[in-house]
């Protein structure tokens, strides 16, 4: 199941005449290597998304 | 005799999944635990009453002991006494330091398998019966039974693999004793230090006992399964630095844990044996030794001693030690040690403080202190990274130990001295919190299916460097900015982290909270900015008035400065990578209170990086319009 968290921050309202800035066409930042310890129902169900190529959503069900 | 460390009390109610244990198997201590009917996992106690079990077993007469009758042995019996042995499984004798001091049974070369490590402990046996009889050539046989003659003393070699099969199986049978039933697999706690060919003895000893393993599972893993398991403490993020602290006899071990919604990789690792339990003992050892001496004008030369008699005295003096730190751990008054016949024949008791005992051995707390600031940084990271320290070890129930490292992290900070759960057998109790994380994992496994190739290869991923293992992870926090009039914040408006730095991938997570929309009645919008940011920790030095005069102690650390550092954590944009705006449709208005509307954010980076952040309110008439952004991976 997606797991939602509420967060108690409100933000405020938007400047007037506020223009959403266009994204500086950048692209995410580089990934990096890690070692994941194999415990764990978090690790069980990123192994069975793999698995099973399955998208979160579909996991999900 | 010292007090055992717990009590048999009446069974819990016990899960009706498979009969899978978790097994915390120490160089000092082992402990294990089973699992409850609602899924957590519980520490039992032995037929002794003991959660924590000396790895120890001794050979005396025709006895043999297991766990800490065992270790009791250490002061008359030592020769017969076998204590340290999972730390020489998988190593070849001539890999073991001969200048290795040993209390117990020396290790020795086997008799007759090359290279091979063993101990030689004398033993009494039932002498053999007589020789069966050859059909011909013998007297006319006697129908008189044969009286049993006096068992012999004899001598036995035992390898560091068996001496850990009979422990294991103990460890078996008292969980059986106490279930009821057989245990039909094991998770067992290995230290991140021991190589293939150590786990792979471990492994051969525990089949050998009959067990069935699961999986052997890095001490690092097992804790961090028992603390992602269950509800989480208040004011924990399910993403956070989580700081491992274990503290056993022989060592102290440190591990900064990146922990993403339950995924958990290392960040740093760090280890050093001259700190620990044992170290402890010395320190307080040398203490009341010399108020045995005041007390009763008898010299006693202790750590290290030379004279027998002294050894004994010092060996004696160790073991009781063990209540008196369990003590001093569970309660804030004063604790005891008592020893019969100490020396010349002269009972000591002796009492000390919890102040007192943190005195004594504040140099080690110290240099625990020294060696967390060494990881963290070694991480690239600030003491204020941290979210959590978690407890692991016997020496690490010493609050002591808590209160001088907490003094260097945020006031948030999250430890299970501040949660009130180290006592009385609590969640954070950290002489149980490996074994509870082998139980938790164990039933992982245990319902793991093997009937496709597919659930084969998830069942695999838990094996020693799996593939699966490999993992990518994001480089950067990636939130949003939600813009506003007049800021305040450098930043401009308000931040709200979406997925954080080191968050393995792909990865999703869902937040959800109310936005302002202000008082005008028109059209009302809401909008914000995804920006790629830099998270750090501003540091200022402050001038402080000196404090009173506190103890000083002996030579230990150069005296304080009078500036204070007061730390602040920052957030500064880095790139801006999208921004995301739309018509706010289910804007609600309570009476006299301002316009809101409750947004669902949903982050997705996927496998290569790439992001997708859709955006929808949610409302009376449940989820709105999504409306989303994507951006490229590099
Ligand atoms: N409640 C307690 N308070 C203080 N010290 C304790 C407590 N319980 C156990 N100890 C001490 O903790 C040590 C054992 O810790 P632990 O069981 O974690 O060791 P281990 O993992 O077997 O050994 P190591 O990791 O050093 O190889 C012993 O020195 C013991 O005296
Ligand atoms: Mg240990």
């Amino acid at each position: 199941m997606a797991s939602v968290v509420q967060l108690p921050i409100v933000p405020p309202p938007l400047p007037a005449g506020w223009t959403p800035p266009q994204g500086s066409g950048k692209s995410t930042a580089p990934l990096v290597e890690r070692k994941l310890l194999p415990v764990g129902e978090a690790y069980l169900a990123h192994v069975r998304r793999a698995v099973h190529k399955l998208t979160f959503e579909e996991h999900d069900k | 005799m010292a007090q055992p460390n717990g009590t048999a009390e009446a069974p819990i109610e016990v899960s009706s999944l498979p009969t899978v244990v978790g097994i915390n198997f120490g160089n000092s201590y082992a402990s294990i635990a089973v699992l409850t009917k609602e899924g957590s996992a519980d520490c039992i106690a032995n037929e002794d009453g003991e959660r924590q079990i000396a790895c120890a077993i001794s050979f005396h007469g025709e006895e043999l002991y297991i766990g800490n009758q065992a270790k009791h042995q250490l002061v008359k019996n030592s020769q017969n006494t076998i204590t340290g042995f999972r730390n020489l499984l998988g190593k070849k004798f001539s890999e073991i330091p001969a200048n290795t001091l040993s209390v117990s049974a020396p290790v020795i070369q086997h008799p007759e398998v090359a290279d091979e490590p063993a101990y030689k402990v004398k033993v009494l046996q039932a002498s053999p019966s007589p020789l069966p009889r050859t059909a011909t050539n013998t007297p006319a046989a006697s129908a008189a039974v044969t009286p049993r003659s006096e068992p012999v003393q004899v001598e036995r070699v035992l390898t560091v693999s068996e001496v850990t099969t009979i422990f294991l199986q103990s460890l078996i049978k008292s969980a059986e004793d106490f279930l009821g039933k057989k245990v039909q697999g094991a998770v067992i706690s290995v230290p991140s230090w021991f190589e293939p060919v150590q786990k792979d003895a471990l492994e051969k000893a525990a089949s050998d006992a009959g067990i069935t393993v699961l999986q052997l599972l890095e001490e690092a893993g097992a804790a961090a399964v028992t603390t992602t398991s269950g509800p989480q403490p208040e004011g924990l993020s399910a993403d956070r630095t989580q700081l491992l602290v274990d503290l056993g006899a022989s060592a102290l071990s440190l591990s900064l844990l990146s922990i993403r919604h339950g995924l958990v990789h290392s960040l740093a690792t760090l280890s050093d044996h001259s700190v620990g339990g044992d170290a402890l003992d010395d320190k307080l050892i040398k203490h009341f030794a010399k108020e045995f001496t005041k007390k009763t004008k008898v010299p006693l030369t202790v750590c290290p001693a030379t004279d027998t008699q002294d050894k004994r005295a010092e060996a004696k003096l160790r073991l009781a030690l063990e209540h008196t730190k369990r003590t001093i751990s569970a309660s804030p008054g004063a604790a005891t040690c008592s020893v019969e016949s100490l020396k010349d024949g002269i009972d000591f008791t002796g009492t000390i403080t919890r102040l007192r005992f943190d005195m004594e051995v504040r140099a080690i707390y110290d240099r625990v202190y020294e060696k967390v600031k060494e990881l963290v940084s070694a991480a690239g990271l600030d003491l204020y990274d941290v979210d959590e320290i978690v407890y692991v070890g016997g020496s690490a129930s010493l609050p002591g130990l808590d209160e001088t490292l907490s003094q260097g992290f945020p006031e948030t900070i999250v430890t299970p001295f501040t949660q009130g759960t180290v006592v009385g057998g609590g969640i954070g109790d950290p002489t149980t919190i490996l074994s509870r994380g082998c139980a938790l994992q164990a039933r992982i496994l245990a319902q793991l299916a093997e009937g496709t190739e597919e659930e084969r290869e998830v069942k695999a991923s838990f094996t020693h460097g799996h593939q699966y293992t490999q993992a990518k992870v994001t480089s950067k926090t990636v939130g949003f900015l939600f813009p506003e009039e007049n800021a305040e914040s450098a930043l401009g408006g308000q931040w709200i982290p979406a997925v954080i730095k080191e968050t393995p991938v792909p990865a999703r997570r869902i937040i959800a909270f109310d936005v302002d929309l202000g008082e005008g009645e028109g059209e009302k919008r809401v909008g914000f900015e995804v920006w790629e940011a830099h998270e750090g920790v501003k540091i200022e030095k402050v001038k402080l008035p000196k404090l009173e005069d506190e103890e000083p102690v002996e030579g230990e650390e150069e005296e304080e400065e009078e500036e204070e550092e007061v730390k602040e954590k920052t957030v500064e944009k880095e790139n801006l990578l999208a921004s995301l705006s739309f018509v706010a449709k289910q804007a609600t208005k309570k009476k006299g209170a301002r316009w809101t509307t409750r947004l669902e954010v949903t982050t997705i980076v996927d496998e290569n990086g790439a992001l997708e952040i859709s955006a929808a309110e949610i409302g009376a008439s449940g989820k709105g319009e999504k409306t989303t952004v994507t951006v490229a991976a590099a």
